[in-house]
């Protein structure tokens, strides 16, 4: 979606367990939920 | 990664969901909630620097909720423009004020008072003339076309309806060769047509 908007350079640099601990863990990784840093540049 | 909304989803009812919640998260961050708060979850959980985080004022790093850490993806040049779409009680907004340094500009956008509020008072306390928060809509961001070197997010854009409107927004308002230093929580699955229109899952 970001390329199809225009974006560049669009790279996912980093992933989080941020449910990991919380009352929706398990929620979490029903559907493969996670954190992610997601890097993009306007041309 | 799942972008996709069903297009007959109540979006009234799940944005007055959201801002009660994050009205509630700015009122008393320690209260029950279904994601992590706070310093020491940014620090240990997402890599935040501790010493940066104890540096601000605790006002602003206990209401924390972000999910990932936009300050990784890369850094902010001094006298840059960077927004904050969502900047919520405005942690990652008075880090990125430091970071771009008072010649810089730092523009949080929330479409919460509450948390509006706080981020106000954090920067006022910590002297930064140098940092604006407006109330606005990520559909809608009151910010000037090609006026921006930076726009960050974290953990607010999953919460939108239209993701394409919401990203179409962030390209506006950058400026040519402006960046996109974006966190946020991506589901793996493909999920169903009643998953999807579960306004408590959009939530929680």
């Amino acid at each position: 979606m970001l390329n199809a908007i225009g974006f560049t350079m669009v790279d996912v640099t980093e992933h989080f367990d941020c449910f990991a601990g919380t009352s929706k863990e398990g929620t979490a990784r029903k559907y493969g939920v996670f954190g992610v840093n997601v890097h993009a540049r306007k041309p | 990664m799942a972008l996709a909304c069903p297009v007959d989803l109540d979006t009234l009812v799940l944005r007055k969901e959201i801002q009660s919640i994050y009205a509630r998260v700015a009122a008393d961050p320690s209260g029950d909630f279904h994601f992590h708060r706070g310093a020491a979850y940014a620090a240990d959980r997402l890599g935040y620097d501790a010493g940066a985080l104890a540096s601000l004022p605790l006002e602003n790093t206990s209401s924390f909720a972000g999910i990932a850490n936009p300050h990784r993806i890369a850094p902010l040049s001094g006298g840059a423009t960077v927004v904050d779409i969502g900047c919520g009680a405005g942690m990652d907004l008075l880090l990125a004020a430091r970071a771009v340094g008072p010649s810089g500009r730092a523009i949080g956008i929330d479409m919460t008072e509450a948390m509006a509020d706080k981020a106000r008072a954090g920067a006022r306390a910590l002297g930064f003339d140098h940092v604006e928060v407006r109330i606005g809509d990520a559909l809608d961001l009151p910010v000037e076309s090609n006026s921006v070197d930076f726009v960050l997010s974290n953990g607010v854009l999953n919460l939108t309806p239209d993701k394409q409107r919401a990203f179409s927004e962030v390209f506006r308002v950058l400026k040519p060769g402006g960046q996109f230093l974006y966190g946020d929580i991506v589901v793996a699955r493909e999920l169903s047509e009643s998953t999807r229109r579960n306004i408590d899952l959009w939530t929680g």
